[in-house]
């Protein structure tokens, strides 16, 4: 095969496999603002009925409010425990380093369903069901390995030697931290924290286990709604979901290139 | 007196800190602890619950029970089939994504994260609307005359096949892509000056070099895959469930603890396992920069 053809053939996979991935997200949006009854693609006409449908109804609002909550907590308590962590992480020696970030990475690949029935056995005695609060809790823990890895991968490529020239010139070196290297690895922190929340956004299993009936976020009201399809609804919460997910990746992307833009 | 005092108190005071443990013990002690109360406590208990509730009453029916064998049967052909078509489609990807830079790439990582970002669910129900019978892929079949009546591809292991691969790909084409970013790509430039042809420099020096990623992609994949829910209770057909249903429908419709936390135990010791061989070979340590400091 001479090597133009081959370039071809490559490019013409890679565009097939790319559609693949986009496909699905392209009727999903499309369908959000169709004017039909049903779930055809391509939509009859175009209108946003489906959106008023959602902002009209006071339990997809509450479930969208249910989600904020619980996210916003779980970040915030990923972010406060997981930035140490990657302090210590990078910049220590410490014994059987790899186990211990085995085990906080290890939420990622343990099996949702497992983590949600043993959470569930463990918050009954603890009276942590049904609480917004002990949900925050679990998805903190699975929220954390973002936090700790962007966290660590901006500290690694920070330059050491600013916060050394502040102690030197007699900052505590506690402050030093604060004031000088914080504000340097603050984008790595931010996309960390936001990536945790998406994580809790989009977490299905522990919440429908822990919530149980009452209360629920955005994703168990997706859920059940996608078992009993039947209008657009569906199509048009889960586009608000993905009109988030694309202005936080935009606005992440934008940190990083400010950052970037900064550090040069 | 007294600043004689605080002379001799301040070496004491530092030493604590200085000791050489301290300060990492106790940036991870905060992290480790929530960790340890919230995940692996609970999953503790869950083991000790599947055997202590009515001895080991719960496992002599999952090891004999065909129910069981099926179930895990299914879950490991589904996710071996998953992870080997997530892997061949990911490879590309990652190869242009390595080759390509800036706005090509950046293009093709937008394309690759936005998926990323849009939720499981969400994913596997665009699928049903897709794949059904009045769905867009009938239609075009029927269209251009490729069939005549609609084809079943929904409920079935093809359906959640399609969408499980979808789901995967994005973390697949990433880790694929971190992998084949360290390769030293000068080395397929010195094949190509010695009069190896395109594809000879990809297949003799390229493609052994991305091997090790390939396997550390295909783990990490395979491992995730045994756990899917979602995808297989919305695509798939009820006689080819997944092991996460199943115990999804003992604890919730049976109320079944004993039996579900027996099962999450295999399940946990299973994926716990790959995991461990995971670590041993694609050293998580790399993240921090290895062990040094």
């Amino acid at each position: 095969m001479s090597a133009a053809a081959s370039r071809i053939a490559l490019g013409t996979a890679v565009t097939a496999i790319l559609l693949y991935l986009i496909f699905p997200v392209v009727v999903v949006l499309a369908i959000s603002f169709s004017s039909g009854n049903f779930l055809t693609f391509p939509p009859p006409g175009l209108s946003l009925r489906w959106y008023h449908a959602i902002t009209g109804d006071p339990e997809w609002v509450s479930a969208f409010l249910v989600t904020l909550k619980v996210g916003s907590l779980a970040a915030l308590l990923a972010t406060i425990l997981g930035v140490p962590a990657a302090f210590a992480l990078v910049r220590h020696v410490i014994p059987a380093k790899s186990l211990l970030s085995a085990l906080i990475l290890c939420a990622l690949v343990t099996p949702p369903i497992v983590t949600a029935i043993s959470t569930y056995l463990f918050f009954v005695p603890l009276g942590l069901n049904n609480s917004l609060v002990g949900l925050a809790c679990a998805h903190a823990v699975s929220g954390m390995p973002f936090v700790v890895i962007n966290t660590g991968a901006s500290l690694r490529s920070a330059d050491r030697n600013l916060e050394r020239a502040a102690i030197i010139h007699g900052a505590p070196p506690l402050w030093a931290i604060v004031r000088i290297t914080l504000p340097i690895i603050a984008p790595g922190i931010v996309i960390g924290a936001i990536l945790a929340f998406v994580h809790s956004a989009h977490e299905l299993l522990i919440a429908i286990f822990v919530l149980g009936g009452v209360g629920k976020p955005v994703a168990v009201k997706i859920w059940s709604g996608v078992q009993a399809t039947s209008d657009p609804t569906i199509a048009a919460a889960s586009a608000i979901l993905i009109g988030l997910a694309i202005l936080t990746l935009a606005s992440v992307t934008t940190a990083q290139w400010l950052a970037r833009r900064r550090s040069q | 007196m007294t600043a004689l005092a605080e002379y001799a108190a301040a070496p004491a005071r530092r030493s604590i800190l200085a000791r050489p443990h301290v300060i990492p013990a106790l940036l991870l002690l905060p992290c480790l602890a929530w960790i340890a109360f919230f995940f692996l406590v609970p999953l503790g208990l869950m083991c000790w619950r599947s055997f202590a509730a009515g001895g080991l009453q719960d496992y002599p029916a999952l090891f004999s029970s065909p129910l069981y064998a099926k179930v895990m049967l299914t879950t490991v052909k589904a996710a071996i089939l998953a992870t080997a078509l997530a892997l061949l489609l990911a490879y590309p990807v990652a190869y242009v994504l390595t080759m390509s830079s800036g706005l090509r790439r950046g293009l093709i990582l937008a394309l690759v994260f936005i998926p990323y970002w849009v939720d499981i669910i969400v994913r596997s129900f665009s699928w049903l609307i897709m794949l059904g019978d009045h769905g867009l892929i009938n239609k075009l079949l029927i269209d251009l005359g490729i069939v005549r009546a609609p084809l079943e591809l929904l409920y079935n292991a093809f359906s959640v096949l399609v969408a499980m691969v979808q789901i995967l790909l994005p973390l697949t084409i990433v880790i694929l892509f971190g992998a084949m970013l360290r390769i030293d790509r000068t080395l397929v430039a010195a094949a190509k000056i010695h009069g190896a042809s395109g594809w000879q420099a990809f297949r003799t020096v390229f493609f052994p070099l991305s091997l090790p990623g390939v396997y550390g992609a295909g783990l990490l994949v395979f491992v995730l895959s045994l756990g899917f829910y979602v995808t297989p209770a919305l695509l798939g057909s009820p006689r080819q469930t997944m092991i996460a249903q199943t115990i999804m429908v003992e604890a919730s419709d049976l109320l079944d603890w004993g039996q579900a936390s027996a099962a999450g135990f295999v399940l946990l010791v299973i994926t716990t396992t790959i995991a461990a061989i995971y670590n041993r070979y694609f050293s998580l340590d790399r993240l921090w920069g290895g062990s040094e400091p």
